[in-house]
């Protein structure tokens, strides 16, 4: 036991010198620079949303059913029938290449009896170009209208209105998003100044390498709350302290979404500066193109020797990286796109984390790791991994990720007791209360709060 | 036992941190007068102010030894600023690296080339001395496979062996050789910590490979290291002397 002083001295965050960072007039694409943080209080988030049935009920009403939602990578339907499946609660949702070229996103379930057209993930028609519902064999076009229902003649009602419900479908980014709201807002309003932050990295020219969906036990939002935050890292991802600046990290909140900028390439002044390049910064400069092994300055200059390195010998390469600044070069340009796409963004590759809520169980949740890496010019094009389904625990996704999903079913499970009293979130969690706010926003309109918080 | 250390004049490289520190903390302590280098100018004049308590003559410069001329000049300025060179710690290393051929070449250059230049450029003055000694600091990993197929093990065991010849070929002349090989030695910002902190198995592995599940630290090599250059070892040349808190499985008869 010590004094209250000892407890201030012991628990002091390190002081450090600032990264240097480019100047937002040197960032032609990605703005850089700082958003105003937002007033968010401090008060602690009530647990109960993470577990209970009401509130998973009200997310449902309020909030999944009025955002835009990822849908397939346009590039993996290609031809006229090619669709995917995609699961969201207890629905599912066909996005299906139609015959002119566009795509379209219908309700995956036959008009007659409730079944279920197509099994969840990537699929084609074939040469029917049709959707043939496997139990009485009602039939429909791509547009979603019908082409055939069997003994029609035997319904004296006739078949119902207007063939597959659809659902409100549109494209950015290269993919297909889909919004379940009667009247959502357009797309481009919705994703606000994402497209401006995204579209100087070289998303169409990376080919995916990852496609796992992998079962929780926590809620969705207990998942994106590890993601947006950097404050654990010192707790769970020890090794990364050896890799990421974790505090020097500049957080921009805007309306709906939010970023944070990490540096990578440099050390955390948790740690002392070690003897050696740690190998975790070596993979960074390997794939940059530069050898470890020939590096003599000090590892502090290696983030800003990278950056140059790239900025230099990209081109030859195969690497576009003029409508990138510096910092990207190196850096974790990470997203949130509310609700649930938590995006790692780096010059060389793009991870997408989706959280989706299990159809009952607030206590589950999937977690779909997508990731896709640049193919340089001149490079043939690779073919596309498969989708794999794992259980946590099945097979490691990384030691990252492992350190992340072992951690959260006991986040999930204490969140249950009664000895919590509510999230204490700090200014290095300044998104997650932004997040919560705005789901706040959704559910209890907007400025809106839980009944009874203050 | 008096080690004889008081008023010689020992010169070791890369003695800002770690095992380097440790041993010219304790020649000081001992009497010793000291030389020492590392590529970091602060952190050079940082550890010349912190021995000069000791009340010892303290001689220090920044240095890269790769650069063999600058070395050498250094060497030169040290042992004339020490008046003299009785103790030869040839202590800096490229550490382990798996990446290119470059690393064979880096630690040919650091670990080999720097042992060799500084045992030739100093051996007049270790002559001189009566009781001239030469302790090169070697390591377990060159007496046991370790990890990957790296430089740094191989240059370490090539270390040894020119250990072994050199000191049949100086003997006469009344200057001792030996190394000494450290298991694995944990310091704040040394190796292990950085070994430990993202490769935490390969740390766990090495724990459990030592008997009582204890690395070494700085201090415990100095001790070999002083014991093993001073005149109290009179007899002790040509021999690697490994200091591994039973690390390594081999029997060494």
């Amino acid at each position: 036991m010590g004094s209250a002083d000892d407890f201030l001295r012991r628990s002091q965050s390190p002081a450090f010198t600032p990264v240097k960072r480019v100047r937002p007039e040197d960032s032609p694409g990605t703005p850089a620079g700082k958003a105003p943080d937002p007033e968010l209080g401090h008060e602690v988030i009530d647990q109960r949303r993470y577990f209970s049935a009401e509130f998973m009920q009200l997310e449902w009403e309020k909030m999944w059913t009025q955002v835009w939602l990822l849908g397939p990578r346009l590039i993996d339907i290609p031809e006229p029938g090619d669709y995917e499946v995609t699961e969201i609660g207890r629905e599912s949702i066909l996005v299906v290449r139609q015959e002119g070229g566009g795509v379209r996103a219908f309700y995956n379930v036959c008009q007659h009896r409730g079944n279920r057209l197509r099994a969840a993930g990537l699929g084609s028609t074939g040469d029917s170009r049709s959707f043939v519902c496997a139990y009485h064999h009602w039939e429909y076009e791509l547009d979603g209208s019908y082409r055939r229902i069997p003994d029609l003649d035997t319904f004296p009602q006739g078949c119902p209105k207007g063939g597959l419900k659809e659902v409100h479908c549109d494209t950015w980014g290269g993919f297909a998003w889909f919004s379940l709201a009667d009247r959502p807002e357009p797309l481009k309003s919705f994703l606000g100044p994402i497209p401006q932050h995204l579209e100087p990295y070289n998303l169409d020219r990376m080919v995916q390498t990852r496609d796992i969906t992998v079962e929780w036990n926590c809620n969705w939002k207990t998942s994106v709350d590890a993601f947006n935050e950097s404050y654990h890292v010192q707790g769970i991802h020890p090794q990364l302290l050896y890799y990421l600046h974790d505090l020097d990290i500049q957080i921009d909140c805007y309306e709906k979404h939010s970023r944070y900028l990490i540096p990578f390439g440099t050390l955390s002044p948790r740690v002392r500066k070690p003897p050696a390049i740690p190998e975790p910064i070596k993979t960074i400069m390997k794939g940059a193109g530069i050898d470890p092994a020939d590096y003599d300055a000090p590892i502090n200059n290696i983030r800003r020797d990278v950056q140059k390195h790239k900025r230099q010998y990209g081109k030859t390469q195969g690497r576009d990286y003029s409508r990138l600044n510096d910092d990207q070069l190196t850096d974790d340009y990470h997203y949130l796109i509310f609700p649930n796409l938590s995006l790692n963004v780096h010059a060389d590759d793009f991870w997408i984390f989706r959280q989706r809520p299990h159809p009952t169980d607030p206590d589950r949740m999937f977690y779909d790791i997508l990731t896709y890496d640049l193919v340089p010019e001149g490079q043939e094009w690779p073919e596309r991994v498969r989708h794999r389904n794992w259980k946590h625990g099945d097979k490691s996704i990384g030691t990252v990720l492992d350190q992340d999903a072992a951690n959260l079913p006991g986040v999930q499970a204490g969140m249950h007791s009664r000895g919590f009293g509510g999230l204490w979130i700090g200014r290095q969690e300044l998104r997650i209360r932004h997040f919560h706010k705005v789901l706040d926003d959704y559910i209890y309109g907007p400025g809106g709060h839980p009944p009874g918080a203050p | 036992m008096d080690l004889g250390l008081r008023g010689k004049k020992a010169i070791v490289t890369g003695a800002t941190k770690g095992i380097g520190r440790a041993i010219v903390e304790l020649f000081a302590q001992e009497g010793a007068d000291v030389a020492l280098c590392a590529r970091a100018e602060d952190e050079v004049a940082s550890a010349v102010q912190e021995l000069k308590g000791r009340g010892v003559n303290v001689f220090g410069d920044a240095v890269n030894v790769r650069d063999g001329e600058a070395y050498k000049a250094f060497l030169e300025k040290a042992a004339g600023a020490l008046g003299g060179c009785d103790i030869f710690i040839p202590n800096v290393s490229a550490g382990g690296g798996f990446d290119s051929e470059k690393n064979w070449v880096k630690s040919f250059e650091v670990d080999v080339l720097h042992t060799v230049r500084g045992c030739e450029a100093l051996m007049p003055h270790l002559e001189k001395s009566g009781s001239g000694s030469i302790v090169i600091i070697a390591s377990t990993n060159a007496l046991e496979t370790f990890g990957v197929p790296q430089a740094y093990n191989a240059m370490k065991a090539a270390l040894i062996t020119y250990g072994k010849q050199l000191a049949q070929h100086v003997g006469r002349k009344g200057v001792r050789v030996n190394s000494v090989s450290p298991g694995p030695i944990y310091f704040d910002g040394g190796a292990w910590e950085l070994v430990k902190g993202t490769m935490p198995k390969l740390y766990d592995w090495a724990i459990k490979q030592i008997p009582n599940g204890r690395m070494g630290t700085p201090e415990e090599i100095a001790r070999v290291v002083a014991f093993v250059a001073s005149p109290a070892a009179s007899l002790i040349s040509g021999s690697n002397v490994v200091a591994d808190n039973g690390f390594t499985k081999r029997v060494q008869f």
